[in-house]
């Protein structure tokens, strides 16, 4: 483990040289990322712990812009002088790239450190509680139920320090750690082979991953041998509970991409020009907030510095937001949100922090208990949307019919329609919330007027 | 080349036990335009040394960004801890075999790292202003192109001293049309391991941005299909998902072990006798193939493994260790995405070989179906379950193209699929170059095949509400 004052002196030394030289080589403006990190994994294959693995790595990514045109290159240190190519590969991309008004950076500003972002005791983990951890996560699935098989896992520990620099005068770093674990597998009972099926958690701290990871370990197996029995369902036009996993996976990716700023500016968001219409049922609040203390999409400052905060994207149904970054934010006339995003490997692009859909008063066992037959509980989805239209169309997973007659696991069924007309259908939303992969606070949602197909 | 073989040669000398030594230099170039903006160019380079041992029949990794004999020997050491600290079962010991050695370099090197920059903005922004003046309905246009150098050098132990540089350009066109108050999107994309000459060796780029423009404006009045059981005519780029998504990862040997729904199942019929199918190293019948790789990352040699042969399940995909659980000859099929990845089993270009009909005589024969062709998704399960995606769904209707439907999505159990199929055409094409498969890690893998005929469930709007007894 590396001395925490020297890895900041030897970053801030990289950040330093590559500013001088860009500046050197005549860039206007320039941003140098540094993210030096170091991982230990403990993998798991076929119901075994396989190998273990530790690896260091620093990564450092330089923007410029010159005479108001973009530069960008990314590289990890080889020690061998790889990284003083990155000035030369910016500059003759600013060099054939055409100016842009709106190619600044942003301004330092003042920024309020996140706590609980590194927790010390994770740091110091070592590969032997890895493979404990990892050893506890199988047991606990493989003593719950023979039949659920784990076809990969892992345990893994993830420590960063993360510095940005800038001409401009930013001059910001955070320290970061994180452990997660999860299981992918599924349950076999004689020639039936179950859905696949997947869970797992993540955290910033050491006390609570034993409890998390137990728990993720229950739903792995409750989800796998649940899907045993599957039989097929009916086609249908009517309702359908999303699970808060089947939120994360249908709702969220395509109202993501539909809030984005540069979506909106491109011309391929469906709510470009809808501020302040209703975009969804009244019931249906979402909310960004990247400033929690321990949250894992928790930082003090975006990809480019700029202070992450809590907004609301849509309240009560009303649309309320979009995403921006600083390039985002100049063009559109206001400020950013904070949303730049990505690694010292990618240019700043945009993105959520940490998604959270307010909770509504329905109990979500009533919501899966159903006083009707027309109905599933959709435990995950697979399919497609396509922002740009809001249609989609995929397969249901880890589901049930639900109604009257109880419940039964259900396959080859797929669900179809549009979001954006979806989010309107919105019927019921669950007190209850999950937190999913620490990135998404996410209850479960009851659409009306979907279209369910059955083989 | 010579040079990391060099490094990594003296870093070994002298290891005891199973050691495996990979050097990965991965550097990509992209440009992206959109809206006549250039948005962004970018430059990533990303290389290191990975290094894995076998201590007492167990498997530790490390690994170093340093192509540098003091460095390697390091990560070694590193990479005896964690074996040591790794308490699970003793594997087999690796199959004996004879590893590749020597240089084995792909086409399209030369030519592509010879071109400018400004060739590629070039490109990119011509063919994005194609789109927008191939229709009147066109709202938006983005085109953006990416190429991903890599050079690998393999030693182990045991034998394989390989190294080889490859390149794999990928262009990405997309055409967005308003009409009647509503938006629509068309995609075409293309990916090969090679140069700009097999880049656009079956279609220039300027046919693929007006076939963009053409779906997006079609699909602007179309209409939503009826979702149920239909008869379904797969164009290369389904055939090629199907197989790679449905079949191939039932058969990745690992996912076989766990109980995929391929296990047990060597040597029965699991397809119509017409299904031969195949992942293969190298780029069959068409130069270019998107997956091709000479060499595996354990230094096996990657050739051609023929999975179903006539309908009869005949081979899963292996690695060393799964070979010797299985014990088999590996197959070439163990990839990992970064110099500091685990290298798993993955499929690289996984086709069905072409039969005697032609696509005329088969929509010709089809009273009533549709004829899908451009995958935008896809996912299978363990069960073999499938789902994707499709962007240009047409009707057959009495033997003859009709209208366009959108939003479909097609679904099935992958070996009663295949057992469906009664028809498969002569012609073939790779036409998933630009896609990546996820397990873990990316994989850069192609697929396709001819045109087939089976059945499969539409999944589309239902028009009357009906209770769903249970």
């Amino acid at each position: 483990m590396t001395d925490p004052e020297a890895l900041e002196d030897r970053l801030a030394e990289i950040s330093e040289r590559i500013l001088a030289a860009a500046a050197k080589a005549g860039a206007d403006e320039a941003e140098v990322m540094v993210v030096a990190s170091d991982s230990i994994e403990t993998t798991i294959e076929n119901s075994q712990l396989h190998s273990n693995q530790a690896n260091e790595e620093t990564v450092v990514g330089l923007r410029v812009y010159s005479g108001g045109a973009l530069g960008f290159a990314t590289a990890n240190d080889d020690g061998c002088g790889g990284l003083d190519e990155l000035v030369g590969e910016a500059m003759a991309q600013a060099a054939v790239m055409p100016a842009d008004e709106y190619n600044t950076l942003p301004l330092p500003q003042p920024v309020t450190p996140v706590t609980g972002l590194c927790d010390d005791r994770l740091v110091a983990w070592g590969l032997d509680d890895c493979t404990r951890a990892a050893s506890v996560f199988l047991q606990r699935v493989r003593s719950a139920d023979g039949r659920v098989r784990v076809d990969s896992g892992s345990v893994s520990r993830s420590s960063s320090l993360v510095s940005l620099c800038s001409s401009t005068g930013t001059r910001l770093t955070e320290r970061r750690a994180h452990v997660s674990g999860y299981l992918f597998g599924m349950a076999v009972e004689g020639d039936q082979v179950a859905s696949s099926d997947y869970d797992g958690d993540v955290t910033r701290d050491a006390d609570s991953f034993g409890g998390l990871l137990a728990r993720a370990g229950d739903r792995f197996v409750e989800k796998c041998v649940g899907s045993l029995g599957a039989g097929r369902g009916r086609s249908y036009r009517g309702a359908a509970i999303l699970s808060p996993e089947a939120v994360g996976e249908f709702l969220l990716p395509a109202l993501t991409q539909a809030i984005s700023a540069d979506s909106v500016r491109k011309g391929k968001s469906p709510l470009a020009g809808r501020l302040g219409e209703m975009v969804a049922a009244p019931e249906f609040t979402l909310v960004d907030d990247g400033s929690l203390a321990g949250g894992l999409a928790s930082s003090a400052f975006d990809r480019e510095g700029v202070p992450v905060t809590r907004h609301e994207l849509i309240g009560r149904g009303r649309l309320q937001s979009f995403l921006f970054n600083h390039y985002e934010a100049r063009a559109a006339g206001c400020n950013s949100t904070g949303n730049a995003a990505g690694s010292a490997s990618s240019l700043p692009s945009i993105s959520p922090n940490r998604l959270e859909i307010e909770a509504g008063p329905a109990s979500y066992q009533d919501m899966c208990e159903p006083d009707r037959d027309d109905t599933i509980l959709v435990g995950r989805w697979s399919g497609s949307t396509n922002p740009i239209t809001g249609d989609f169309s995929g397969v249901v997973k880890n589901s049930f019919a639900v109604g009257r007659q109880g419940r039964r696991p259900i396959t080859e069924v797929m669900m179809a329609g549009n979001i954006y007309t979806a989010l309107a259908n919105i019927s019921a939303i669950s007190s209850e919330r999950r937190l999913l992969g620490g990135t998404r606070l996410l209850p479960a949602i009851r659409l009306e007027d979907v279209s369910v197909t059955a083989a | 080349m010579s040079g990391a073989l060099d490094i990594l040669s003296r870093a070994l000398s002298g290891a005891d036990g199973f050691v495996e030594l990979r050097y990965h230099d991965k550097s990509t170039r992209s440009v992206a335009v959109e809206q006549a903006k250039v948005e962004a160019t970018g430059y990533a380079r990303r290389g290191g040394v990975a290094v894995r041992v076998l201590e007492a029949g167990r498997w530790g990794s490390a690994s170093t960004s340093r192509l540098e004999t003091a460095a390697v020997r390091k990560a070694i050491d590193r990479a005896r801890s964690a074996a040591r600290a790794n308490p699970g079962q003793a594997i087999d010991p690796l199959p004996t075999v004879d590893l590749a050695r020597g240089q084995f370099d792909q086409p399209g090197v030369d030519e592509i790292t010879g071109r400018s920059l400004e060739e590629r903005i070039t490109m990119v922004s011509g063919l994005e202003a194609h789109i927008r003046k191939a229709g009147q309905k066109v709202s938006s246009a983005a085109c953006s192109y990416n190429e991903t150098l890599e050079h690998k050098a393999i030693v182990t132990s045991d034998g394989a001293r390989a190294s080889f540089r490859l390149v794999r350009p990928e262009l990405r066109l997309q055409a967005v049309t308003e009409g009647g108050g509503e938006l629509s999107s068309g995609f075409e994309s293309v990916g090969v391991t090679g140069g700009w000459d097999c880049l656009f060796a079956a279609d220039s780029g300027e046919r693929l941005a007006e076939k963009a423009v053409r779906t997006a404006t079609d699909l602007l009045s179309a209409g939503h299909p009826e979702g149920g059981k239909s008869t379904v005519i797969l164009a290369p780029s389904i055939v090629g998902l199907l197989v790679h998504e449905a079949i191939g990862h039932t058969t990745e040997a690992d996912f076989v072990q766990a109980g995929s729904v391929a296990a047990g199942k060597l040597g029965q019929r699991v397809a119509s006798e017409l299904v031969t199918l195949v992942d293969s190293g190298n780029s069959e019948f068409h130069a270019g193939a998107g997956g091709t790789i000479p060499v595996d990352d354990e230094g096996v040699v990657a050739g051609r493994t023929p999975i179903i042969d006539q309908g009869i399940l005949v081979s899963y995909l292996h690695n060393r260790q799964s070979a010797a659980k299985f014990g088999v000859a590996p197959t070439g099929n163990a990839r990992a995405w970064e110099y500091s990845d685990e290298p798993l089993i993955r499929m690289r270009n996984t086709y069905l070989e072409p039969g005697t009909s032609s696509l005329e005589e088969m929509i010709a024969t089809t009273e009533d179906g549709y004829l899908l062709d451009g995958p935008r998704n896809g996912q299978a399960d363990a069960t073999g379950e499938f789902m994707f995606a499709v962007q240009e769904a047409r009707r057959i209707r009495r033997g003859k193209i009709a209208e366009l439907v959108r939003g479909v999505t097609i679904s099935g159990i992958a070996f009663e699929v295949m057992s469906t199929v009664d028809a498969i055409s002569s012609s073939f094409r790779w036409d998933l170059g630009s896609g990546y498969c996820g397990k873990g890690q990316p994989a850069k893998v192609d697929a396709g095949g001819p045109y087939v005929r089976c059945r499969a469930t539409i999944g589309g709007q239902q028009r009357e509400p009906v209770s769903a007894g249970a």
